[in-house]
C-alpha cells in the first residue's frame, strides 16, 4: 500500500528525533575532545575576556589597538590602562584590548565576564572611526566576527557549526569593496547650511579628484589621500540606526542589568590636522557626533568622557593615516582625563 | 548564497517544506521566487541581466516555432539569439580580457590605444545559465523540444536555483518537462536528497576547503617550497577542484531531488579513468555533452576526415578553455587537451597499448593508464590553477630547482586523513553515487555514516571562506 502524506510525515519527523540525539552525541563527544583546542585557535577574545579578569579586579578597560600602540621614541610604553591603574593606586584596573575591536566585539566581551566576579566600573573605547562604513565593512571585521561566534553563549558544537557554516561577512574583496562603497553613499549628511555633497562618497570622490584642499591649497597626492580617508571615516551622522550605536545600547543595558558603573571614553582624533586637510565642515560632523553619543547615554547614568580634542597633532605617530595611537604623552592626557572623571563621580 | 552558508541552511528546508504544502499550479511561482532570492543574496541589480538572457531566449524559442516552416527567418532568428546571449557573456567576461589584449598589442606596436577597463563583477554562474539558455533555443531549433509559451516555466528553467550558478547544465528535454510534472512527496527521493546533501557539504568542506589552504600557500609563493611540496600541491590541487565541484554538483542534485527533481549526473570518477578521452566523459559530463551536443557534431564529429577531426578537436577544447576563464591560462588549457586527445587517438591507431598489453597483463596496463591520465589531468590543472603565465613559470621553476628535501608546507593531519577518505570513496562508489550506496546500507552503518560526517563537516571544516571555484566561471 502507498504511503500517506502523514505516514512520511511521521517517518521524517522520527528520524528528526534521531538526528536530535546524534547531535547531541556529538556536541558532547566534541566538548570532550576538540573544543578546547578550536577555542584556543579561533577565540582569542575569548582569553581576552576572561585572563584579565582577576578577582581582585575592579575596573575594567576595553580598547583596542589605541590602548597599547607605542611609538618607537616612547620612553614610557605603558598603555593608557596601565596608566589608570597607577593613577589609581587603591583601585586594580584589569585590561581587555585587541587590535579593531569595536563595541558590538565588546559587548561579547562583557557578556563573558562571570557573573561573579567583583568588577564595578567597565570603561569602554568609543573609536569615532568605527561608526562608518570604511570600519564596519572592513576586512579586520571578519576575523572578529569569527571570534564572537565562539563567544556565543551556546552548545559548543553550535558555535562551531555558526563558523564553519561562516555565520560573518564573507566577501571577496570586490565585493566588500563594493560593500563599503555603497555603505559610503548611504551616509547621508545634512548639515544646516548649504553643503555641496549629499553624503560621504560624494565628497570623497571630489576629494579625490582634485589636488587641492577645502581652502584651495595644492597639496601632495599622498596628502589629498589622507584628506579622503578622515572624509570616509568620519562624514556620516548618527543616529540610532547605526549599528555600533545599537551596541552601545546593548552594553549600556548589559551593564545596568550588571549593576555595573558604565564609563564611555570618546578616543582623541587628530583634530588639528582634520581642521586643516578636510575644513569645519569635517570638524563640526565629528562634534555633532561625539555630542550625540553625550546626549544618548548620559540621561541613562552612563559616564561619557570626551577626549575628541584632547591630544594634538605632534602626539599622533601615524602621519599616513588616521589611526587613534598617540605617543606617551597622548596616552597619558587619556588617562588623565578618565582617571579625573572617575575621582569626580565614581571614587570620590 | 552559497550551499555551505547558514543562510543556504535556513533556505533550503523552507524552500523544500514550502513547495510541498503549494498545490502544484503555484509551485512555479514557489520556486522561481526562492531562485531569484538565491541569485540575488548575492548581487541583486545583476537579476536584470539574467532576466535579458532570459527575455532573449524566451521570445526567441517562440518565434522560432512559429516560423517553423520558414527555415530562414528560423535560422535568423537562432543567430540573434545566440549572438545576443553571447554578447552579455562577452560582456561582462571577456571585455576588459579583450581591451587589455589590445592595449597591449597596441603598446607593441609603438601605438596608443586607450581602452579603460570596465570595473564590473563577473555575474555569478554567468557561463553556466547562458549556456543552459542557448542549449533551450538549439533544442527547440531542432524540432526536439516544443518552445515553451509560459515566461514563468521558462525562467524558472533557466533559473532553478540548485544547478543555477554552477550547473548541471540542464537541457530543456529533462528539466523543463519535470518542471511540469506534478510532483508528489516521495520518502526516498527526500531521504536520497538529503544524503547527497551532506555528501556534497563533506566533500567542499572537509576535503576541497582544507586541501585549498595548502594549495593558496604554494600559488601565491611558489618559490619558498621545495619539489616535493609543489609536487604535492599540484596534487592536492587536483582534488581541491574535484571535492569542490563534485560537492557544489552532488548538493544540486540532493537539492533538487528533495523536490522530486533528477539532474543529471557531473561527475563518474574521473580521476579512475585510463585515458583523457574517458576522462572527459566523466568530468563535469552536462559540459562536456554540451560542447559535443552544440559544437562538435554541428562541426562535424567523428564523421570527418583526420585531420578535420584533429582541427575540429582543437577548436572545441580551445573553446572550452576560454568558457572557463578570461585568461590565456585557461585557453591554454583547453588547447592542451585538444592536443592530447589527438594524440591519444594517433596511438590508439598504432595499437601501442595493445602491443605492451599482451606482455604485461590488462590489469596492470589499466593501473598504469589511469596513472597516466591523473599525472597529465594533475600537470594541466596547474595550468588552470595559475593566475597568470609569470605565476606558472614560477611554479614550475620552483618544481624545477627548488629540490631541497626539506618541506615548508606543513599539512595538518586532517587533511592528509580528508585527502585519504576522498581517494577511498571514489574507489568504493567507482561511478555509482553516494545515495543510491549509502541506501543499501544497513540502518547503523548509514548513521554512523551520518553521524562521522556531520562531525566532520562542523568540527574539520576550514574557518576560512573558500568560494566554489566554479562560481567565478
Amino acid at each position: 500500500m502507498a504511503e500517506t502524506y502523514l505516514d512520511i510525515i511521521k517517518k521524517i519527523g522520527r528520524k528528526f528525533l534521531w538526528l536530535l540525539a546524534v547531535l547531541a552525541g556529538l556536541d558532547i563527544l566534541y566538548l570532550c575532545t576538540f573544543y578546547k583546542k578550536d577555542r584556543e585557535k579561533n577565540s582569542t577574545l575569548m582569553d581576552y575576556s576572561l585572563i584579565p579578569v582577576k578577582d581582585s579586579t575592579d575596573i575594567i578597560y576595553l580598547g583596542e589597538s589605541s590602548n597599547h600602540a607605542c611609538s618607537e621614541t616612547d620612553v614610557d610604553k605603558r598603555c593608557i590602562s596601565d596608566m589608570i591603574d597607577d593613577l589609581m593606586p587603591d583601585h586594580r584596573v584589569g585590561r581587555m584590548s585587541k587590535n579593531a575591536c569595536h563595541a558590538g566585539v565588546y559587548y561579547d566581551m562583557i557578556r563573558n565576564i562571570p557573573r561573579k566576579n567583583p568588577v564595578k566600573t567597565v570603561i569602554v573605547t568609543v573609536n569615532m572611526r568605527s561608526f562608518s562604513s570604511e570600519w564596519i565593512y572592513s576586512e579586520l571585521e571578519t576575523p572578529l566576527q569569527k571570534e564572537q561566534l565562539m563567544m556565543k553563549k551556546a552548545p559548543a558544537l553550535y558555535k562551531r557549526a555558526l563558523l564553519a557554516f561562516k555565520a560573518y561577512d564573507h566577501w571577496t574583496p570586490a565585493e566588500r569593496d563594493n560593500v563599503v562603497r555603497q555603505g559610503l553613499k548611504d551616509q547621508t549628511l545634512h548639515l544646516p547650511y548649504f553643503f555641496p555633497y549629499k553624503n560621504a562618497s560624494d565628497w570623497d570622490h571630489a576629494i579625490a579628484a582634485q589636488d587641492y584642499l577645502f581652502n584651495g591649497q595644492k597639496v601632495s597626492r599622498d596628502t589629498i589621500e589622507l584628506t579622503c580617508h578622515y572624509i570616509k571615516d568620519f562624514a556620516y551622522q548618527l543616529d540610532e540606526k547605526n549599528p555600533r550605536i545599537k551596541d552601545l545600547d546593548k552594553i549600556a543595558r548589559l551593564c545596568k542589568r550588571r549593576g555595573w558603573n558604565l564609563v564611555f571614553n570618546i578616543l582623541a582624533d587628530n583634530m588639528d590636522q582634520i581642521k586643516t586637510l578636510a575644513g569645519p565642515d569635517l570638524e563640526y560632523l565629528m562634534r555633532h557626533n561625539a555630542e550625540y553619543i553625550i546626549k544618548r547615554y548620559e540621561p541613562s547614568g552612563v559616564i561619557v568622557v570626551n577626549n575628541q580634542y584632547m591630544v594634538r597633532d605632534k602626539d599622533f605617530f601615524d602621519r599616513t593615516f588616521p589611526t587613534e595611537h598617540y605617543n606617551q604623552y597622548g596616552r597619558k592626557v587619556i588617562a588623565d582625563a578618565i582617571v579625573e572623571r572617575l575621582k569626580e563621580t565614581i571614587y570620590k | 548564497m552559497l550551499f555551505n552558508s547558514i543562510e543556504f541552511l535556513i533556505f533550503f528546508p523552507i524552500v523544500t517544506i514550502l513547495f510541498y504544502l503549494f498545490p502544484h499550479k503555484y509551485r512555479w511561482a514557489l520556486l522561481l521566487a526562492a531562485s531569484c532570492f538565491f541569485y540575488m543574496w548575492f548581487i541583486p541589480k545583476y537579476i536584470f541581466i539574467l532576466l535579458i538572457t532570459i527575455a532573449i531566449d524566451y521570445t526567441a524559442g517562440i518565434l522560432i516555432e512559429q516560423w517553423a516552416d520558414d527555415a530562414r527567418r528560423k535560422k535568423i532568428c537562432l543567430i540573434v539569439s545566440i549572438i545576443s546571449t553571447c554578447l552579455v557573456l562577452f560582456i561582462f567576461k571577456y571585455l576588459n580580457f579583450c581591451s587589455a589584449n589590445l592595449v597591449a598589442l597596441a603598446q607593441h606596436f609603438g601605438w596608443t590605444h586607450p581602452a579603460k577597463a570596465l570595473n564590473i563583477i563577473l555575474p555569478i554562474g554567468l557561463s553556466f545559465h547562458t549556456f543552459q539558455s542557448l542549449s533551450y533555443v538549439i533544442e527547440v531549433y531542432r524540432g526536439n523540444h516544443a518552445a515553451e509559451k509560459h515566461f514563468g516555466y521558462y525562467s524558472l528553467y533557466v533559473m532553478f536555483y540548485p544547478q543555477l550558478v554552477t550547473g548541471p547544465i540542464e537541457r530543456p528535454q529533462n528539466l523543463l518537462r519535470q518542471l511540469h510534472e506534478e510532483k508528489e512527496i516521495d520518502y526516498d527521493n527526500i531521504a536520497n536528497g538529503l544524503r547527497l546533501v551532506l555528501f556534497g557539504l563533506f566533500l567542499k568542506m572537509v576535503v576541497a576547503d582544507n586541501l585549498g589552504q595548502y594549495v593558496d600557500l604554494i600559488y601565491a609563493n611558489p618559490a619558498d617550497y621545495s619539489t616535493w611540496d609543489i609536487l604535492w600541491g599540484m596534487m592536492f590541487y587536483s582534488f581541491q577542484i574535484y571535492g569542490d565541484f563534485f560537492g557544489y554538483s552532488t548538493i544540486a542534485l540532493g537539492c533538487a531531488l528533495t523536490m522530486g527533481f533528477k539532474l543529471m549526473d557531473n561527475f563518474k570518477a574521473p580521476y579512475l579513468s585510463g585515458s583523457i578521452q574517458e576522462f572527459w566523459r566523466r568530468w563535469h559530463i552536462s559540459l562536456s555533452t554540451w560542447f559535443r551536443d552544440y559544437l562538435y557534431i554541428p562541426l562535424g564529429g567523428n564523421r570527418v576526415s583526420v585531420p578535420r577531426w584533429a582541427l575540429n578537436t582543437l577548436i572545441v577544447f580551445t573553446v572550452c578553455g576560454i568558457w572557463h576563464g578570461a585568461n590565456w591560462t585557461f585557453m591554454i588549457w583547453g588547447f592542451a587537451y585538444g592536443v592530447l586527445l589527438v594524440i591519444e587517438r594517433g596511438l590508439r591507431n598504432i595499437h601501442v597499448f595493445d602491443r605492451i598489453q599482451g606482455k604485461i597483463g590488462r590489469g596492470v596496463i589499466n593501473v598504469l593508464n589511469i596513472g597516466k591520465t591523473f599525472i597529465i589531468v594533475t600537470l594541466l590543472w596547474s595550468v588552470f590553477r595559475a593566475t597568470s603565465f609569470g605565476n606558472l613559470h614560477d611554479v614550475f621553476a620552483a618544481l624545477w630547482h627548488n629540490t631541497s628535501t626539506a618541506s615548508a608546507l606543513h599539512v595538518n593531519a586532517v587533511t592528509w586523513i580528508a585527502l585519504a577518505l576522498f581517494i577511498c570513496i571514489d574507489l568504493i562508489l567507482k561511478q555509482r553515487r553516494f545515495d543510491e550506496w549509502c541506501g543499501e546500507r544497513k540502518t547503523y552503518v548509514r548513521w554512523i555514516l551520518y553521524a562521522a560526517m556531520i562531525f566532520a563537516i562542523i568540527v574539520f571544516s576550514s574557518v576560512q571562506q573558500y568560494p566554489f571555484i566554479y562560481f567565478q566561471f
